[in-house]
């Protein structure tokens, strides 16, 4: 009886990883590649590497490095363009293999995936017989291997998938969860950033069976109680997050209630470009634009008011929000008049990836959105290592004092 | 005030300002029409203080001089529906009288001195153009104008005169349309940006048939225009419009004949296979064919191939096919002329005696 519970209880998450994803569907597709180097990037002056195959990791090249660099590590490497629609059709037959399994798969990008199986072992078997029947069935649709970890936790399993690439597959059974994690570094530590790493390196805690064997009140004191909650509860192997189908949001707002009436033009554009900044930003995140744009505003005491209109070009950015947010808000509220609530939902959201995009006659070089969109993503690397406030653009003036 | 009107010559006199009057507004009087009877006839004037507009009706038979204010969409909806050949309107005890044929009828009329005057505008420049010419060049334009919101003020038409052309130009952003007319006139440059509406409400106005003159004058902020004894006079959108010249190609590295009709037609069908999340068919010109692709995910594909006469090396190059049906339905000419270069910048099509069009190419194909 006890048991039948216990077994319940026990999740069962794989972490499946498509392996060096950009550049193995190059090689696949094109024989001649195989065996060599393939760099896949941005070309230009200023590109960065978004994948790199096994054999152009051995020269020093990986994700994110600058373009030119992998250049000078690895002259003789193929360079190439992404096909961001060829690796798409490819990422929707795996994500369809993984549908086969368990319809809890929150894909977290193209080429790797979150799959809760704990229900599905009836059917298919234990976690490490359905991960191998994943890795079977991705190799015989696509000719591309996936590495899977399996775990009782999402934290686990994802540090699982990538101990053992390629074609890794590592399971960690519950109750070995901190044992398995201890001889790793802290780095791998999901939310320890290089600010913290140094922070915990400082303390002594090198790997993160150091940082589990530590009190929870020393770790408190030194890097304070939110923090330490959730690094010694990772480093113990501990992480309830649940595997979240792919939601696909219909919207994404933003709203401020006042706690005095606003009548100030100023007060209030500071206002909406917060919002606008807050929106573009979990737009980034949740890798969407936006077609439609809408302002909600509420006159004391209660009449609300929408507006909104089409955009010509799907949006994320938070100039692009915010240009169409004023206009709106110039239109929805009368000069002068006191507002009691603020908010701005982007609506209507297609999927940023691979789609084709209609060019504009008169976009400069400096709006030209691949390169606005390579800033703001550097942006919002800045704000999830170092919050929120690190750093904001010029033209959105200061922060809100809070 | 007491009038007797010829019956149509009032209902196309009211129907000139009869469209004017806001809706909804926080003055409601200006949902009103000004009707002025002098000894030298009957006027009209409406404005929405963006832009006003004032026609005249000579068939009409002034006993008493007098202005009175009658409500636009009642009014207009009420001469719409008379029948008889003479109309008579007159002022009585704060109310307008309607009376036609056997029917009466009194509708509510404010002060008329609450009424806005009619704005009081010096030209800086002025132009004369055919009525009719004016009206083409408009239809070729002002289908590209912005409907949605854009970055640029470009949801008016640009009226540009220079060195003795007027020039026409509407755009959104993604196409640009452009007409011209010669005209005899040594006027320094002028240019204004004009509210889409104002000239939609000048088309209306005018018939398509109309072989008066129609005369456009450039002020600071306003513009009027004036044909026969209607004036219209509007506010202008703030005069931020783009470069536009510099998006026009110059030069191209291929350059394309294709009979009109026939890729209207193979475009029209093609299209409809198009997604509706992305409207794109993809051109690829090779030899002397043109092969048109579309593709929708969960509907089908579509391929069509026609003959062209290309000279060049050709190339692919992908559009929104709505865009470029826009343009081909007001086109004048039997054959086409399109200057391509590649897939990332604008083709230019040459799609009448003085109108050009300039489309910008879908990428990621």
């Amino acid at each position: 009886m006890r048991a039948t519970l216990r077994r319940v209880s026990v999740r069962s998450i794989l972490h499946a990883d498509m392996d060096a994803f950009f550049a193995a569907v190059e090689q696949r597709d094109d024989p001649t590649l195989r065996g060599k180097p393939v760099i896949v990037g941005g070309l230009s002056r200023r590109g960065v590497v978004s994948t790199a195959s096994y054999e152009a990791r051995r020269f020093g090249v990986h994700s994110a490095m600058p373009t030119a660099r992998a250049r000078a590590l690895c002259p003789l490497g193929v360079f190439l363009p992404p096909r961001m629609e060829a690796y798409a059709a490819v990422s929707a037959t795996v994500q369809a293999i993984f549908g086969r399994f368990t319809p809890l798969v929150e894909p977290l990008s193209l080429d790797e995936a979150f799959l809760d199986v704990t229900a599905s072992r009836a059917l298919f078997g234990e976690g490490r017989a359905i991960a191998a029947r994943i890795q079977r069935e991705v190799r015989d649709a696509t000719a591309l291997s996936v590495s899977v970890g399996v775990a009782p936790c999402k934290f686990v399993a994802k540090v699982a998938s990538d101990l053992r690439k390629p074609g890794g597959l590592v399971v960690v059974e519950p109750g070995d969860e901190a044992a398995f994690l201890a001889p790793l570094p802290v780095a791998r530590l999901w939310g320890a950033g290089p600010v913290m790493q140094r922070r915990l390196d400082a303390l002594g805690l090198r790997t993160i069976g150091d940082l589990a064997a530590t009190s929870l009140e020393s770790l408190t004191a030194a890097i304070g109680a939110a923090a330490a909650d959730h690094f010694f509860a990772l480093a113990r192997g501990v992480d309830p997050r649940e595997v979240v189908p792919d939601r696909d949001p219909l919207s994404i707002g933003r709203e401020t209630t006042f706690q005095d009436d606003l009548v100030d033009d100023e007060a209030i554009d500071r206002v909406l470009r917060n919002l606008c900044e807050s929106v573009a930003q979990r737009l980034r995140a949740e890798a969407k634009c936006a077609r439609v744009v809408r302002v909600k505003l509420r006159f004391p005491p209660f009449l609300t008011h929408g507006c909104q209109t089409r955009v010509p070009a799907a949006l994320d950015d938070e100039l692009g929000l915010l240009r169409v947010a004023r206009t709106l808000l110039a239109k929805g509220r009368p000069t002068g008049r006191p507002l009691r609530l603020l908010g701005v939902t982007a609506a209507e959201l297609e999927n940023r990836s691979a789609s084709p995009r209609q060019l504009g006659l008169f976009d400069s070089p400096s709006e030209d959105p691949a390169r606005v969109r390579r800033l703001t993503r550097a942006m919002d690397e800045l704000r999830e290592r170092f919050g929120d406030r690190v750093i904001r653009r010029g033209a959105l003036g200061d922060a809100p004092d809070d | 005030m007491k009038t007797l009107c010829d019956r149509q010559e009032l209902q196309d006199a009211f129907a000139v300002v009869s469209g004017i009057p806001p809706l909804k507004s926080t003055k409601p009087i200006l949902q009103n029409v000004l009707m002025r009877a002098a000894d030298d006839g009957v006027t009209f004037f409406a404005t929405d203080n963006e832009m006003s507009a004032r026609s005249a009706l000579s068939s009409v038979k002034v006993s008493e001089p007098g202005v009175i204010l009658l409500p636009a969409k009642e009014a207009a909806a009420l001469l719409r529906e008379l029948g008889d050949k003479t109309v008579a309107i007159q002022a009585k005890d704060g109310r307008c009288r309607i009376e036609c044929g056997g029917g009466a009828f009194d509708l509510l009329s404010p002060d008329a001195s609450e009424f806005p005057t009619e704005p009081s505008f010096t030209p800086e420049v002025e132009v004369e153009v055919a009525a009719k010419v004016f009206q083409a060049m408009q239809r070729m334009t002002s289908f590209a104008v912005a409907r949605e919101e854009t970055r640029y003020a470009i949801n008016g038409l640009l009226l540009d005169f220079v060195d003795g052309c007027l020039r026409m130009v509407g755009t959104d952003g993604r196409r640009l349309a452009l007409a011209y007319a010669n005209l005899p006139s040594n006027a320094q440059r002028a240019r204004a940006v004009v509210p889409l509406r104002a000239l939609q409400t000048l088309a209306k106005a005018v018939p398509g048939d109309n072989d008066e003159t129609l005369r456009i004058g450039f002020g600071k902020n306003q513009m009027r225009f004036t044909v026969g004894s209607i004036q219209l006079i509007s506010q202008l959108l703030e005069n931020r419009f783009p470069e536009y010249e510099q998006v026009i190609p110059k030069a191209a590295e291929s350059t394309i004949e294709i009979d009109r009709v026939e890729l209207e037609r193979n475009l029209r069908r093609v299209a409809i296979l198009a997604s509706d999340d992305v409207r794109m068919v993809r051109f690829k010109f090779s030899g002397n064919e043109l092969e048109m692709t579309a593709e929708s995910s969960n509907v089908g594909k579509a391929r069509q191939t026609m003959t062209v006469d290309m000279k060049g090396k050709g190339g692919s190059i992908a559009f929104n096919p709505d865009f470029l049906i826009d343009a081909l339905k007001v086109c004048e000419l039997d054959v086409v002329r399109m200057d391509m270069t590649d897939g990332s910048i604008p083709a230019k099509f040459t799609l009448g005696e003085s109108y050009c069009y300039v489309l910008m190419p879908i990428s990621g194909t």
